[in-house]
């Protein structure tokens, strides 16, 4: 529908009219975009960036492009980034496996069971509605400072998209496979393992994309929250959001606070294209 | 999610009694439910035995119940505070954006490869630098409110703009309608369950970016509070402040959701959010 070119004899006719031809601007100026025009807006902004830094001399405190990539150098070398980029993936990756073994099964009980899902829906509503960070003097207290709590963090974080989804997954599931199932005996664990996971699969991939994405955002908060309040030298394994921090107050490094920054995206957008790519290779008859 | 309604598509005998029996129960699933969370709550505070590590739900009840008459009102309104200005920043200026990218295709090839660019550096991320801009202060969390709270309303708007049925505004142009009239009435009525799906997102996130952003960088509001309270060791208290934090969103998120509901009523796939 979009597609659809629109029509010149409204352009071309109303040429003191221009009334006409804006309205038509709301719905069909989907004009093919040259492929080159996004990386050329990024390319003259970062220019820009970089002649108004410079021409303000005063460049203590404001970030520019060739000190970020002088920051990228310099940490690329002493492999402080790459480190810490480490540590905090690897905490990601086990808070998101710890949110997955919890929460696929309450969550496919959820959507499986109704009154399981009746029950304990607002519990788990609520529950999700805490931000996982406001766990984090909890986390410290039972878990330590030693990036346990942040692993805390991240397997709550990661846990509550999985139960919804799977849950969603789970309750959309046709009843007549379960009962044609039920008739030719399968019991109620073969029901589960043979009907019920499989139709959920879609519903749960999609909880993982999202885990994933809340995961890798609630880790840098979480390491961010210890960074600042924890200021003993034990501090563990230095992630991401603690690198953030030294920088911050300690080096007062803006240009590698903003290549922090970018790490952080990049990988977010690698993260989503993984999960998205492991969505179609895993369900490859839902085209998503 | 949705409330029980698929059980009325089961056809059921209707014995009078039996149903007034599944109602009853089903008035009671969610309190049991609740009980059983705090009866194990309990159990695990004795089972520890230490009620700084675990507080038992009833001290932390105590402890809300104080709080409620002292500290906790000033913390929920400079958190309500941030959270309005901030969110009224930046879904306004995602509406507008969006509205006028759909709009103007020299703007949207200008700021969509910016959004695309931004959008994956979440609100977190930005917190040091913020801290380094604004100082510890209110200005951190409405920033970071402001960022979160972009990016999903514009997105989803400018997909809500973009998918109005072009028959609809050829149809209203021929009627004479203005730009502007069209906008408000042609628009707008058809883009709102988008917008509304997209504000009820943006709402989502800049909770957490709240929260967040109060416990690192602010010197008020609900999320300050919880290591305040940590410094003494208060940890019933601080419980009571994560449980209220629970509370007010799952609040704010209900109250949206009504909304969504009720403005876009004739729209069925309004109630559809995969994204969370």
């Amino acid at each position: 529908m979009s597609s659809a070119e629109p029509p010149q004899s409204a352009k071309s006719s109303s040429s003191g009219g221009s009334d006409a031809a804006k309205a038509q601007a709301w719905s069909e100026q989907t004009r093919a975009r040259p492929p080159w025009l996004p990386f050329a807006v990024v390319a003259s902004l970062t220019v820009a960036w970089q002649v108004a830094v410079v021409s303000m001399r005063q460049q203590a405190l404001v970030p520019y492009p060739v000190g970020v990539a002088q920051a990228a150098v310099r940490t690329i070398e002493d492999h402080s980034l790459v480190t810490a980029t480490a540590n905090s993936l690897a905490r990601v990756v086990i808070g998101f496996g710890i949110g997955a073994l919890l929460g696929i099964p309450l969550g496919v009980a959820m959507g499986f069971v109704r009154p399981v899902g009746r029950a304990l829906g607002p519990i788990v509503d609520s529950l999700r509605s805490i931000a996982p960070i406001a766990w984090i003097p909890m986390a410290l207290l039972w878990l330590g400072i030693r990036g346990n709590a942040a692993l805390f963090i991240v397997a709550y974080a990661a846990f509550f998209p999985f139960v919804i989804n799977a849950a969603q997954g789970a309750r959309l599931i046709d009843r007549n496979l379960v009962n044609a199932a039920r008739a030719l005996g399968a019991g109620r664990a073969l029901v589960v393992r043979a009907v019920v996971l499989p139709s959920a699969l879609p519903a749960i991939l999609t909880g993982a994309r999202i885990s994933m994405a809340f995961a890798w955002g609630s880790i840098i908060a979480a390491e961010l929250a210890m960074g600042i309040k924890v200021t003993s030298g034990t501090s563990g394994a230095v992630g991401l959001g603690q690198l953030m921090v030294s920088t911050l107050y300690v080096r007062r490094d803006v240009n590698a606070l903003v290549l922090y920054m970018i790490v952080i995206g990049v990988i977010s957008l690698c993260i989503d294209l993984a999960m998205r790519r492991l969505q179609r290779s895993l369900t490859p008859w839902r085209q998503a | 999610m949705n409330d029980g309604t698929p059980a009325a598509a089961v056809p059921r005998v209707d014995v009078p009694v039996a149903i007034t029996v599944a109602r009853l129960r089903r008035l009671f699933e969610v309190p049991v439910a609740l009980a059983v969370v705090v009866a194990l709550w309990q159990v695990a505070s004795v089972a520890v035995g230490n009620k700084t590590l675990v507080p038992p739900p009833s001290l932390v009840l105590g402890a809300w119940v104080q709080l409620v008459h002292g500290d906790l009102r000033d913390d929920v309104l400079a958190s309500l505070a941030h959270l309005a200005l901030g969110y009224a920043l930046g879904a306004g200026t995602g509406l507008a954006l969006a509205t006028l990218s759909a709009r103007f295709a020299v703007l949207e090839s200008i700021v969509d490869p910016l959004v695309e660019l931004l959008r994956p550096i979440s609100a977190i991320a930005w917190i040091p630098l913020a801290i380094l801009m604004f100082g510890v202060s209110a200005k951190v969390p409405v920033f970071l409110i402001f960022y979160a709270a972009l990016f999903p309303i514009f997105v989803n708007t400018l997909a809500g703009v973009k998918q109005v049925d072009p028959q609809l505004i050829r149809a209203a142009r021929a009627l004479g309608a203005s730009s502007r009239l069209i906008l408000t009435h042609v628009v707008m009525p058809s883009a709102l369950p988008f917008i509304l799906a997209g504000a009820r997102l943006s709402l989502g996130v800049a909770w957490m970016a709240m929260v967040a952003a109060e416990l690192t960088g602010s010197d008020a509001g609900l999320g300050w509070r919880l290591f305040w309270y940590q410094e003494f060791f208060a940890m019933d208290k601080v419980m009571a402040v994560i449980l209220t934090i629970g509370v007010l969103g799952y609040f704010l998120d209900t109250l949206l959701r009504g909304l969504q509901a009720r403005i876009t009523r004739w729209n069925p796939d309004a109630s559809r959010d995969d994204s969370q």
